[in-house]
This record gives C-alpha cells, sequence and structure tokens, in this order.
C-alpha cells in the first residue's frame, strides 16, 4: 500500500480497504477535500470542489456498503475536467462564456460513475474548451505540476493529472483530441488511457473536434484507469459514434503474463521525427530491457513520421473546433483567451478541399498503422521529447509549430495508454506510451500495470 | 511514407489576409491579425503536407469505420500473447496447440477498411 495521505492511496487499494470496512468513504472524502483545501492553492487543479455533494455521496456510500452493496468504484473520490457535464453542477470549459453554465444532465460517463458508486469531488482545471492553453488572461489561472510548480503540467486535462499526481483525487476524467490525456499523465506521472473511438461514449462531454475526440480515465496506476474503464465503456445509443458490443472487463487480467508478446519500439518517433532529450532516451532504453524482462519480443517498429499524423490531426483539430465556436467567436471573440484565439481562428480560413485531404490521407496513415500490428501487438514510444517545461515556456502556437507524439493514436484512431516511464535526476516524472491496436485496451492496460509492477515508480509521489 | 515534399509556405500581405477574415465573417483587430498571421503560416505548412492529387474513385466515403470489437478485453485468451519464439522451425501440430491456447490467429481489431491505391503510398518507407 502506498504510505502517507489517504489521498495517496490508488483506488484498487482504498476499493479493498471500504469494502473489509476498513475505511470508511466518509472518512476518505473528507481527507481528500482537506487535502484539496491546504494544497490546492499552490496547483490550482480545481475550478470547483463540490464539498457538500461530495460529503452527502460518501455518505449515501457508506450506508450502501453496509446494506451488503459492493463494488471497486464505492465510496472512491473522483473529479471531473471541466468539460464534462454534471447535473446542477456549473460546467465552464475553463472559460469565460460558459461562466454561469448549469448543466440539466451528467454526461454519460458521469452518470456511469456516479451509479458505479464513486463521490464527486469537482470540477478540474483544462485549457479552455479542451485547447486554448495554459493561459493567463481567464477567470483561473493554469494548473501547475506538483512535482515542480514552476512547471507546465500538460494539457489539456491539466487539472486531472495535477489533481490525480498530488493526491487530490484517486481518479479523474480526461478527454483526448490530440494527446490532452496522455501529455498530462506523462507530465505529471500518473496513467492515463485514450481509449478506442466508439468505446467510451462522448454525450455530455464539451467537443473540441468530434472526429478525434475520446474520453477516458486518468488514475494513479494502469490497474486504476482499467478500474475506472469498467465503469465509463459501453455503449451509448445517444453518442452516435458509439460501439455496441459486449462489455469487457480490463480490470480482471492484468496479471496475465506478458512472455511471447511482440512489443514494437517506434525508435525513429523520439530520436529522430521530434528529438527528445537525453534522459526521454536513456528511459527508454531501460523500459525496452524492462519489457524484455517481463518476456516480451522486442523489436524496432516503423510508422509514418509523426509530421505526417501531426499535419493531418492539427488541420482536422483547427477546421472542426474553428467550426464548432463560430458562432460564439463572432459574437463574442474578446472573451476567449488568446491561446485559444490563435489555435482555432486559423481554422476560418481551412479550405474544405484542404479539411477533406486531411481526412482522406487520415484513412491512408489508419490502414498504414494497423499494418505495423501485423508484426507486433503492441507498440511503444515516448509521449514527450522532454520532462515537463517551464510554464513561462508554452507556446500559443504549440502544435502546429511543435508536432505531438502523442497525436499519432488519435488520427490512427487505436488505444493508447501512458504510464510512469521513469523519473528524471531533478525527479522529474517521464512518461511511456504503449499503443495497440484497436480494441486492445485490455492489451495495453496489461503490459502498464506491470511494467508499473517491475520499475516501483509508484512508489513515489510528489513532496508539496 | 511518401508524402510530398514541404512546398516552401506563400508570404501573405496584410491586404491579402484581411481579404480572407473578411470572407469568413470575422472582425479583428490588428493584433489578433497579427496571431493570425502567424498562426496560418504554421498551419498553411501542415496543409502543404498532405496530399491533395489522389484518384477520383479513392475513397468512398471519406470516413472509416473500425471492425466491431470480439470480446477484446473479457478473457485473456483473446489478449495476444504469443509464446516466444522457438529455436528452429515449430512442428504443425505446436503450432496449432498455440492457437487453441490463444485463441484465433486472426486479430480482432481487423478494419474494414479498403484498401486503395493511395494507401499504398502511406506505408512506412523507413
Amino acid at each position: 500500500m502506498t504510505p502517507g495521505h489517504p489521498g495517496f492511496l490508488t483506488i484498487a487499494e482504498a476499493g479493498r480497504l471500504i469494502a473489509a470496512k476498513k475505511l470508511s468513504p466518509v472518512e476518505l472524502t473528507r481527507a481528500t477535500l482537506q487535502r484539496i483545501q491546504a494544497v490546492d492553492p499552490k496547483l490550482n487543479s480545481y475550478l470547483l470542489v463540490t464539498e457538500k455533494q461530495a460529503l452527502s455521496a460518501a455518505r449515501a456510500a457508506e450506508r450502501a456498503i453496509l446494506s451488503g452493496r459492493k463494488g471497486p468504484l464505492l465510496g472512491i473520490p473522483v473529479a471531473y475536467k471541466d468539460i464534462y457535464e454534471t447535473a446542477g453542477v456549473r460546467t465552464t470549459a475553463h472559460s469565460r462564456l460558459l461562466i454561469d453554465n448549469v448543466p440539466k444532465q451528467d454526461a454519460e460517463v458521469v452518470r456511469r460513475l456516479h451509479e458505479a458508486g464513486t463521490v464527486m469531488l469537482g470540477k478540474l482545471a483544462t485549457h479552455e474548451f479542451a485547447i486554448g492553453g495554459p493561459a493567463f488572461d481567464l477567470p483561473w489561472p493554469p494548473a501547475r505540476n506538483p512535482w515542480d510548480t514552476r512547471c507546465f503540467t500538460g494539457g489539456s486535462s491539466s487539472g486531472s493529472g495535477a489533481a490525480v499526481a498530488a493526491g487530490l483525487a484517486l481518479g479523474a476524467t480526461g478527454s483526448d483530441t490530440g494527446g490532452s490525456i496522455r501529455l498530462p499523465a506523462a507530465y505529471c506521472g500518473i496513467a492515463g488511457l485514450k481509449p478506442t473511438p466508439g468505446l467510451v461514449s462522448r454525450r455530455g462531454v464539451i467537443p473540441l473536434a468530434p472526429s478525434l475526440d475520446t474520453a477516458g480515465p486518468m488514475a494513479w496506476t494502469a490497474q486504476d484507469c482499467a478500474i475506472l474503464l469498467d465503469a465509463m465503456a459501453g455503449h451509448d445509443g445517444a453518442d452516435p459514434a458509439s460501439v455496441a458490443a459486449p462489455k469487457p472487463t480490463y480490470a480482471r487480467f492484468l496479471d496475465a503474463p506478458l512472455k511471447g508478446l511482440r512489443v514494437g519500439v517506434l525508435r525513429r518517433f523520439y530520436e529522430h521525427d521530434v528529438a527528445a532529450s537525453p534522459e526521454v532516451l536513456q528511459m527508454m532504453t531501460r523500459a525496452t530491457e524492462t519489457l524484455k524482462q517481463l518476456g516480451c519480443r522486442v523489436d524496432e517498429a516503423s510508422l509514418p513520421s509523426v509530421d505526417d499524423y501531426n499535419a493531418v490531426g492539427r488541420i482536422i483539430i483547427s477546421a472542426e473546433a474553428y467550426a464548432m465556436h463560430e458562432a460564439m467567436l463572432k459574437a463574442r471573440l474578446s472573451e476567449y483567451s488568446r491561446v485559444f484565439r490563435v489555435r482555432v481562428l486559423a481554422g476560418a480560413l481551412i479550405r474544405a478541399a484542404d479539411y477533406i485531404a486531411a481526412q482522406r490521407q487520415r484513412t491512408d496513415l489508419i490502414i498504414a498503422t494497423e499494418a505495423a500490428f501485423k508484426k507486433f501487438d503492441v507498440l511503444i514510444s515516448s509521449p514527450t521529447a522532454s520532462p515537463a517545461p517551464l510554464l513561462s515556456e508554452q507556446r500559443p502556437d504549440d502544435g502546429f509549430a511543435r508536432p505531438f507524439l502523442t497525436t499519432v493514436a488519435n488520427v490512427a484512431a487505436v488505444p493508447s495508454l501512458v504510464v510512469c516511464g521513469g523519473f528524471t535526476t531533478t525527479g522529474m516524472p517521464l512518461g511511456l506510451e504503449i499503443i495497440g491496436p484497436a480494441w486492445s485496451e485490455a492489451t495495453i492496460l496489461r503490459v502498464g500495470h506491470q511494467f508499473e509492477q517491475a520499475t516501483g515508480t509508484r512508489a513515489r509521489r510528489p513532496e508539496l | 511514407m511518401s508524402v510530398p515534399p514541404v512546398t516552401p509556405v506563400p508570404s501573405m500581405s496584410p491586404a491579402e489576409m484581411q481579404i480572407l477574415v473578411s470572407r469568413a465573417g470575422l472582425v479583428l483587430n490588428p493584433g489578433q491579425v497579427a496571431d493570425l498571421v502567424l498562426a496560418w503560416r504554421q498551419l498553411a505548412g501542415l496543409i502543404s503536407r498532405v496530399p491533395h492529387d489522389r484518384k477520383l474513385v479513392d475513397d468512398m466515403a471519406i470516413t472509416f469505420r473500425l471492425a466491431p470489437p470480439a470480446n477484446a478485453g473479457s478473457d485473456p485468451r483473446s489478449v495476444p500473447a504469443i509464446p516466444a519464439k522457438a529455436p528452429g522451425k515449430a512442428p504443425r501440430t505446436a503450432r496449432a496447440k498455440t492457437r487453441a491456447v490463444t485463441g484465433p490467429a486472426k486479430r480482432v481489431a481487423g478494419r474494414t477498411l479498403v484498401k486503395t491505391k493511395s494507401a499504398k503510398r502511406a506505408k512506412p518507407t523507413r
């Protein structure tokens, strides 16, 4: 068990203690709320803390346990990226434009997690509408990295990454259009899963670019992501992209042996396409060795260049995000952050022919990526070129000027998990990205879980 | 991947940008126009990376569709776990036994995508 504050328990640990009646959901929720009050002023990870509702939900969970109900998420405190609609609770997308927005209904994922017995602690910081950040010209400041508060959390699920790493929530939700779950997971040293499109409903999640948007879990461990995904995944007839399929159980087979699993290393991605720092290169070498020790067959893999995926991803995101926001941009332009305007306004100038060319090229990239999975069961890479940079170094045109390694999985429509791959000499976390073919969430979670067990990175928490 | 070489992004005068902005129905101040010029130059560079010279019959839908999952994740036998390669050629019976343990050899994640001529262009070249 992770030593220290109850907020540092994993979901799996807390779930076992709660089920054994050794930990009260009310005590756990109260302790986590106290930690938020004490620590979050340094991190700005929460936009809204729903203390009364949280304690009420925790009491309900406690009553349910005493009446014999069971479940791995019963009484577990979680928080939502503030683009997930929550009935009766303000949902702002970290934007001045939605500062008074109180939805009438829960997002489908919120409903499912509520049904599983989780306790909502509040709403988490994001980049404005999941793209415009980090920004300092909004009603709330950007979240800060708990490992070094001068540093960027990654985004756009910035509050989710910071809160989970700092023990201010045991689990959180994120959304990922070009890397928004996996970048904060990497920079904040947690686990984050971008699922296959259609696995997790996006109903009630404020969209950025609907043909690339996905919703997924973020937690301290891959195992916790699996537990959350078990509740979050499933068909939703109201999301046109949702896929009707038998409901899988991701958390059940995490310990099945990896012996013989074929792992492809996308070395050119981080050595050539996006030149990574020496510490990232060393981490990837160590990660490769760890996977070999776990019995995997590791070889070098090749895909089209990161720039090709990134070009397609950025064109689609810019065009679709502009289309989603056009009416509001024309009416209330000055209320958006400058970063949002820089990243989205250019979408107004994209020709339909360019957008369609990007969509057609996406299909080719999907086929090319799928071909790699004839030789490999999973692919690994670094999700970032470096550990978390300084918040002050972030540029409004990031994503155009500097390609994201993570956008590959969005464009290729495949699931991708980031787990903590290790730490730099200065104690900053580095991520390892594990990519699988469509619907292979169980496999990549299994690899991530056993990698975490083998490396022992989960014993270390940020000091605040 | 055989992508055409990146063509230089043509510079755009403030007057040309103003025409595009007006056509888009936007009213921007000079600072916002300057930001847009910066972003557009980057985006135009990305657009130039994407092939536009496709055959008419290359694509029927301008979209993709994933094959539905076949119980993926519900059972460890559906999770790829191919035994480590044994030295020499495995006897036919051993391979058959392996398939029985690890599930069908066909991948669960196959897509209902039609390969086109342009898809061949997307193959890794490195």
